[in-house]
Parts: C-alpha cells; sequence; structure tokens
C-alpha cells in the first residue's frame, strides 16, 4: 500500500496497540509539589493581610478560594496522572497525555535527535523519573514523566537502540 | 538596480550605488598565508553603526538642547547658526567621534581576524582580540554560501559572505566585509571545495527563473486586508473632516494611515526587485532595496511549503509562497532581517509559484491530494474558515488547507515529516472535533489540520506516521548534489 487509501482512515486501528501507565507515585510527587508551591504562598498573604489590618473577613475570603483552588488541583492531579501513558509501536513510540486539552504525539524512532532522562529532587526521593524525547521539531513535545528509574533506563536503551537503527538525515 | 536586469553570466549577485567608491579586491594575505577580509572593514562597521548612534545621542541629549545650543552659541564660528542645527551638529560630531571608537575597535578585531581553508579541505575562520576563537566549518556539512549587502556596506560596494552550516545554533560563519569580486569569488571557491570539485572550478551559470516586478509587489502589499481596510478608513475619515470641516478625527487618520504605510513600506524595501534564478547548487533568491541579500534554497532541504492567497489577492489568482528550510531562520539571535529569509516568493500568479515550488519539491502535486474535508458539525468550533478546513495527502506529500479570508495551503512531504500530534481542546470535544499536526523543522509554516472529526484525525495521524516512514525510506532528495 504506497498509501494511506480514504476507507481506513475512518476505521478505528486502536487493537493491539499496548498502552502502558505511568507510576501512581507520580501523583504523590505533583500533588506535594503543589502543597510546597501553594500553602506558603496562602500563609503568607494572609499573614500579610491580617497584619495590615485588613478586615478578616477578606483575608479569610482568600484564605477559601485558595482552598478550593488547591483542592481542585488536587483531583485534576490524579486525574491527569492517570492520563499519561505510552505505547511502543514497532517503527514509532506514543504518548499520549491530557484531560481537559489532550494530546497524542507519536514519534518516529528514527526521527529521534536525543533522549534526555532527567529527574528533580522530588522526583528522586520518590523514585521518579521523565523520559523525554526531541526531534528536529521544537514543537514536538514528546515527555514521558513518572518513570520507574529502571523502566526508564530500558526505555531510554531500547529507544536509542531503534533510533540508531532508523536514523535518517533531515 | 536598473529596471533592465540582465544577469552576467556566472554571478549576478549584488550590485553598487553608483557613488563611485567601488573598492578594489584586496586579496590580502597575512603571515601565517591566511586570508583577511578587506582593510576598509572597521570603516564599514563604523558606518553601519553611525545612524544609530546618532539616535543615541538624539535620544540622551533631546532635553539638553535649549541650555546645549544656548552654552554652544558662544562658541566662535559656531554662532551663526540657528541653536536647532547648532544641536543638530553637535549630536552629528559625538555620534562621528563615537564611530570612530568603533572604527577603532573594529581595527583590532581586523587584525586578528582572518580565514584560510585548512590541510583537510576544512573552512577556518581564527577570530578575536582577547579572546582568540578558531571556527571550523566541515565542508560536507555546509548547507549554503549566501552573498549579502547591508545599506551601509553597499555605500562602499562591500559584502557579507554568510557561510551556513548544518548544526544546532549560531552555526553561521559570516565575513565581513569583502568587496563584491572577492565575496564571489570566496563563494565559488567554497561551493566548488564542499561538491568535491577542483578550487577552480567556475562558478555555474544561473538563469533568471522571475522577477516580481515593482508595481505588483506595491499593489500585493496593499491589497492585503487589513491593510486595504485600514487605508479605506483612513480615506473615509478624511473624507468626511473634510466634508464637516472638523478636523478632530485627523489624528486618528494620521494612525490608521500611517501605521499600514509603514508595513507596506517597510516590505515594499525589503523585498524589492525579488529575483528568484535557478543554479546547481539549488533555487537562488535575490532581493532588496537598501540592503541587497542573497539566499540559496537547496531542494534537499525544503521541510514544508505553504501557499498563501488573502482575500483579494484572489480575483488576480495570486499568492504568496513561504518556505520553511531546515537550520535557517532559527537562530534566535537572528534580528530582523532573518524572518524573510522564509520567504520562497512574496507575490506571484498561481501557475507561476506552483512552477517555483516544483523546482524546490519536485514531488508535489496538488492536483492528486486527497482530501478529507472537516464535518459540517465543525462550523460551531470555527463559524468562518470551517468549509476550507481539510487535510489531504497522496503518495509523497501530506497537505492541509484552512482559513476563509486568507486562504492557506501548506504541505510537507512524508520524507519531512519529525513527528504527528493530535490534540483535543474542551471546546473541540464538546462538538466530538479534534486536530492534528504534522511537525517540521521551525519555520514559519505550521501544518496543521485543524478541527476534523476527532476518530478520524486520530486514524489520519498513526497512518501519516507510517506514510512518513516510507517516506524516509525510499527518499534520496538528501542527496540531490551527489547526483
Amino acid at each position: 500500500m504506497p498509501c494511506m487509501d480514504t476507507e481506513s482512515a475512518f476505521t478505528s486501528t486502536n487493537e493491539g496497540d499496548n498502552w502502558v501507565a505511568v507510576s501512581p507515585k507520580l501523583v504523590t510527587a505533583r500533588r506535594l509539589v503543589l502543597a510546597i508551591a501553594l500553602v506558603p504562598i496562602t500563609a503568607f498573604v494572609v499573614g500579610v493581610l491580617l497584619w495590615s489590618g485588613a478586615a478578616a473577613l477578606f483575608a479569610g475570603l482568600v484564605a477559601g478560594v485558595a482552598l478550593v483552588g488547591f483542592l481542585w488541583a488536587w483531583w485534576l492531579i490524579g486525574r491527569r496522572v492517570r492520563s499519561y501513558a505510552y505505547c511502543e509501536r514497532g517503527d514509532d513510540l506514543l504518548v499520549s497525555s491530557g484531560i481537559l486539552f489532550r494530546r497524542m504525539v507519536i514519534v518516529p524512532y528514527g526521527r529521534m535527535q536525543l533522549v534526555d532522562v532527567k529527574a528533580g529532587p522530588i522526583d528522586r526521593a520518590l523514585g521518579l523519573t521523565t523520559v523525554q524525547l526531541h526531534t528536529a521539531a521544537a514543537t514536538t513535545d514528546a515527555a514521558i514523566p513518572g518513570l520507574e528509574p529502571s523502566i526508564a533506563a530500558d526505555l531510554r536503551d531500547r529507544l536509542a537502540r531503534r533510533g540508531e537503527s532508523r536514523s535518517a538525515g533531515l | 538596480m536598473n529596471e533592465d536586469f540582465s544577469p552576467a553570466p556566472g554571478s549576478s549577485i549584488g550590485d553598487d550605488l553608483g557613488l563611485g567608491l567601488a573598492m578594489p579586491g584586496s586579496r590580502l594575505i597575512d603571515a601565517e598565508g591566511h586570508r583577511k577580509v578587506h582593510p576598509i572593514s572597521p570603516l564599514v562597521h563604523a558606518a553601519a553603526v553611525f545612524p544609530a548612534l546618532v539616535g543615541v545621542a538624539f535620544a540622551t541629549g533631546i532635553q539638553r538642547v535649549g541650555s546645549l545650543a544656548e552654552g554652544l552659541g558662544g562658541i566662535p564660528g559656531l554662532g551663526f547658526l540657528p541653536p536647532i542645527l547648532t544641536a543638530i551638529v553637535v549630536f552629528a560630531v559625538i555620534a562621528l567621534l563615537l564611530s570612530m571608537v568603533v572604527a577603532a575597535f573594529q581595527y583590532l578585531q581586523w587584525r586578528a581576524f582572518s580565514f584560510w581553508f585548512d590541510d583537510d579541505g576544512d573552512f577556518r575562520v581564527q577570530s578575536g582580540v582577547l579572546l582568540r576563537q578558531q571556527r571550523r566549518a566541515q565542508l560536507s556539512r555546509i548547507q549554503a554560501v549566501d552573498v549579502t549587502q547591508p545599506f551601509a556596506a553597499r555605500l562602499f560596494s562591500m559584502a557579507v559572505v554568510v557561510i551556513e552550516v548544518a548544526g544546532q545554533n549560531d552555526s553561521r560563519v559570516r565575513l565581513k566585509y569583502l568587496s563584491l569580486a572577492d565575496a564571489r569569488e570566496i563563494r565559488r571557491e567554497v561551493l566548488a571545495r564542499s561538491a568535491g570539485l577542483s578550487s577552480t572550478t567556475a562558478e555555474a551559470p544561473q538563469d533568471v527563473v522571475t522577477r516580481v516586478p515593482a508595481s505588483r509587489l506595491a499593489l500585493s502589499l496593499c491589497l492585503r486586508v487589513t491593510t486595504a481596510g485600514l487605508f479605506l478608513v483612513t480615506i473615509v475619515i478624511i473624507v468626511v473632516s473634510y466634508l464637516t470641516g472638523g478636523w478632530g478625527a485627523i489624528g486618528v487618520a494620521l494612525v490608521t494611515g500611517g501605521v499600514p504605510l509603514l508595513i507596506v513600506l517597510a516590505e515594499f524595501v525589503r523585498y524589492y526587485g525579488f529575483t528568484v534564478a535557478q543554479s546547481p547548487d539549488g533555487l537562488r533568491l535575490r532581493y532588496g532595496l537598501l540592503r541587497t541579500e542573497s539566499r540559496t534554497v537547496p531542494p534537499g532541504r525544503v521541510q514544508a511549503i505553504e501557499y498563501v492567497e488573502p482575500l483579494l489577492w484572489r480575483r488576480k489568482a495570486w499568492a504568496r509562497v513561504l518556505v520553511t528550510i531546515a537550520g535557517v531562520g532559527t537562530e534566535s539571535s537572528g534580528s530582523g532581517s532573518q524572518r524573510g529569509d522564509t520567504v520562497l516568493i512574496p507575490v506571484a500568479d498561481i501557475q507561476q509559484a506552483h512552477d517555483i515550488v516544483a523546482r524546490v519539491l519536485p514531488t508535489l502535486n496538488t492536483e492528486s491530494l486527497t482530501w478529507v474535508p472537516a464535518p459540517t458539525r465543525a462550523r460551531r468550533r470555527s463559524p468562518i474558515q470551517w468549509r476550507n478546513l481539510a487535510v489531504g495527502w497522496d503518495e509523497d506529500s501530506f497537505a492541509i488547507r484552512r482559513g476563509r479570508i486568507t486562504r492557506r495551503l501548506a504541505v510537507v512531504p512524508h520524507a519531512r515529516t519529525q513527528s504527528v500530534r493530535w490534540t483535543q481542546g474542551p471546546w473541540e470535544r464538546m462538538f466530538d472535533l479534534a486536530s492534528m499536526h504534522v511537525d517540521t523543522t521551525p519555520g514559519p509554516v505550521s501544518v496543521s489540520g485543524l478541527h476534523l472529526d476527532a476518530v478520524v484525525s486520530r486514524n489520519i495521524a498513526k497512518h501519516q506516521a507510517d506514510a512518513a516512514r516510507r517516506g524516509r525510506q525510499i527518499d534520496n532528495s538528501i542527496h540531490w548534489a551527489a547526483s
């Protein structure tokens, strides 16, 4: 088949794709970041408001809004992390993510320029790693967060190997 | 810039302003046998910054013009001038002194700057007074060699040679400044060597394909929807003001008329005399009224192209063609002058545009594309452009259509696909729609099929990934020079 025929565009091709979810520990990591960022800022703002003699009602309102935002983000993080999944196919890697804004990125192994493996301090403490793929296109945004370090290392090696055997010029 | 443009056999890059300042070639060689750029380069550098320095001196001194002029009134020999002229003279003198400092600094740079072909045949540039730096441009990785003439350089009949090397960022080598003859000579030599030919091979001739007439360029720039609209508003304001005798709105007219006029003028000056010529190393573009630029578009490096048809051009069947070239226009340090590198032709008949595109993307055939349009319910997401939204493909390329007022048709060869994305925002999901994007190297063309059926677009995205893989396997255009 030299190119895809119009017919097959309308039939589902999802069967056979073996999607892998990321570690649920990522939920903890993200919620920890959220708490570290939001709690001190809220406490500081409310403290300053009370100290400067603003109405207690106003300070309470600010704290309430922050609490609602916190709970919403807390809930959203759980859903967002569950939405992360990747799938290694014969010639490309699929990365899918997002709840509100859904996305799926298909990166052919032959187009990968480099594979980054990185982990921040919180990620390291929890034993998590992010694998990020780069192509020559700046718009390719294929990052898989929340992988166990051993899985991430294996994935990186597999990707690098496949990339090498299929690499092409620009 | 005569109208009877006739390319000399061999090369037709650059020209001078006929000020009689044409410099003889220098062919200077230093003690190590390395070549140097032209000895008047420091002066050209100074001339290039002079207008900016006048501006700075003026901006910083404008508040003090009065006192400055008074204070200077007593200086013998300047007393006969009106105060404001005195101030201008003072600013000019200050700027002149500052440019002398620039010239002195550039003289030191010039002494340290040399270039040569090393024993491996690679091109080397050495520079830096305090921090010495040597750069090596591997000949096999050279993408293009271009001769440009910034305005200051044109005054002196000087030119800049820009050597584009494949690489991450700021991978271009600039030789500032050389006489035109030397610049052409170095371009020819680098190209001949990188093609593996003897360094004395004569430059291949180039045939002029088309030249954009100045009148058509000017008209096309004015016929863009926002520009034409603003001009219309301006005319209405002026007429109404004239009839009613109330001139209060004239300030508004200055803005609505002045801003688009400046934009039109800037683009006109930039693309004036746009000439497309075919040469063996690719399509050569040459343009510019004040600063002449010359660009090479090697066919193997074209990543994507886009036809742009504004509403008012359609009756004349005109189109502009944008092009994404690997490694061009991505430099973060690139000033405004880098952006225009991505125009293949600013305005042309649609047939002519197809003809030019065929020279850089021979496999593209817009007639043979199979189109899948966006479903009717896409009108609720994009009430204006939904009718023109579609994705299409054939054996060699993937294409998208979008826009209603300004119609766009973007095409990427399967072999140039970097990755494929499928996205769905909340508004799209309400109507079971989704978009798919084909990522290419950074450039002006974005290949996004908007607001298609969610399932269909997802499947097309996956199929496109397969088509891209097959495209890469059969692709050999990267070796276009070797054949």
